[in-house]
């Protein structure tokens, strides 16, 4: 087992099991099989094109700085959906960290998609990240709720900010999760001292 | 009749009596011993001294005070001064080595090991969980207690949501312990 208790098996609402574990260099060439496998309406909500060897180099890099952290999950010896952190290392927004989630199609509706994120929710939260983001377009209805029973809520929307492919403008939500709470918790667990006994 | 003495001392902040606490709770909840525990901190929220006082025993325990420490779990130079002339001849002194500098006080017959907690912590990601690492430090190398009944008192002991990362720290500071007093 390798750090952050991965790898684990998750069981998923159709009783079949996948495999998740922390993403490698050697991922590299399953996660292009994976994206490449994904219909061209899944891959306009993303950011990147994932298709391409730069994709895979610049992503790759990121993951080696620090900059990404990334879980993916597999079944049958195939990459079957994937979670990533990404976050900057330094400046004004270190404390905040952007999830992106795919699920191959096969595998939706199955728990899958909360089992990443899940894990990928607890990897920002121990690597201090305060506040967590994700970038969800209006009909991705099944990932909304995911990350709403995650604890994220709709912080901002962007009135027509995607255009879908049949040229059609959709609006961009922007949900985030503030954990800060959390650790705020712990701060005041160990500062060794109360107001009103132990004097 | 086994009775332990314990003392866990340092700064307000530290952490010091949630460590006290977490060998308690994994003493009395989770592995059916007693165990007494008595906080003394400062007026201020930060930086005052601080200790803890526990004791794991098999039997009722009818004293609560610890007078001559069998243990000594220390997190800073003050506590080191104030507590170890304490300690038994034979006691057991486990400090934070970044921290603390014994300079040669000890009893001959004492044994001491020390573990950059601090360090570790920031490692992990949070220096707030320095307590743990020590608490993990202690199981490691003490026996007293096993790393699952500490383990259950962590995850009963601090909040939601942080139990992951405080694992990680635990285990930090119990495989550290564990490799100091392996035999060799």
């Amino acid at each position: 087992m390798d750090r952050d208790g991965f790898p684990r098996v998750a069981r998923l609402k159709d009783g079949s099991s996948v495999e998740i574990s922390l993403a490698s260099a050697g991922d590299g060439p399953a996660l292009l099989d994976f994206y490449r496998s994904l219909s061209d309406e899944d891959r306009l909500v993303l950011k990147d094109d994932v298709t391409t060897p730069g994709w895979l180099a610049r992503f790759l890099a990121k993951l080696a700085s620090g900059a990404s952290t990334s879980l993916v999950a597999r079944a049958d010896g195939r990459i079957c959906g994937e979670a990533t952190l990404h976050r900057t290392l330094h400046g004004w927004s270190r404390h905040v960290g952007e999830i992106r989630l795919s699920v191959a199609a096969e595998r939706r509706g199955k728990g899958l998609g909360y089992a990443l994120a899940t894990g990928v929710v607890k990897l920002a939260i121990d690597l201090g990240i305060e506040k967590m983001v994700a970038y969800l377009v209006e009909s991705q209805i099944a990932a909304r709720k995911t990350f709403e029973r995650l604890g994220f809520r709709k912080e901002a929307e962007l009135a027509r900010q995607v255009t879908d492919l049949l040229g059609a403008k959709r609006d961009l939500f922007i949900y985030a999760n503030d954990v800060s709470h959390i650790w705020a918790a712990m701060e005041a667990l160990v500062e060794d001292y109360s107001s009103h006994e132990g004097h | 009749m086994a009775r332990t003495e314990i003392r866990v001392g340092g700064l307000g902040g530290q952490g010091i009596i949630l460590c006290g606490s977490i060998i308690g709770k994994a003493a009395a909840i989770y592995s059916g011993r007693h165990a007494a525990l008595i906080q003394a901190f400062g007026p201020e929220a930060r930086g005052s001294a601080c200790s803890a006082q526990v004791i794991v025993a098999d039997e009722a325990i009818g004293y609560p005070y610890v007078r001559h420490p069998d243990i000594l779990v220390l997190l800073s130079q003050d506590a080191f001064v104030q507590f170890s002339p304490q300690l038994k001849p034979d006691g057991l002194v486990l400090y934070e080595n970044e921290l603390v500098q014994l300079g040669g006080k000890l009893p001959t017959t004492a044994r001491s090991f020390g573990i950059p907690a601090t360090r570790f912590a920031e490692e992990l990601g949070r220096r707030l969980v320095l307590n743990i690492v020590m608490a993990g430090f202690f199981t490691g190398a003490t026996n007293l207690l096993s790393i699952d009944a500490v383990e259950k008192a962590v995850i009963d002991s601090v909040p939601k949501g942080t139990e992951s990362l405080n694992l990680k720290a635990l285990m930090k500071g119990y495989e550290y312990g564990r490799g100091l007093v392996a035999p060799t």
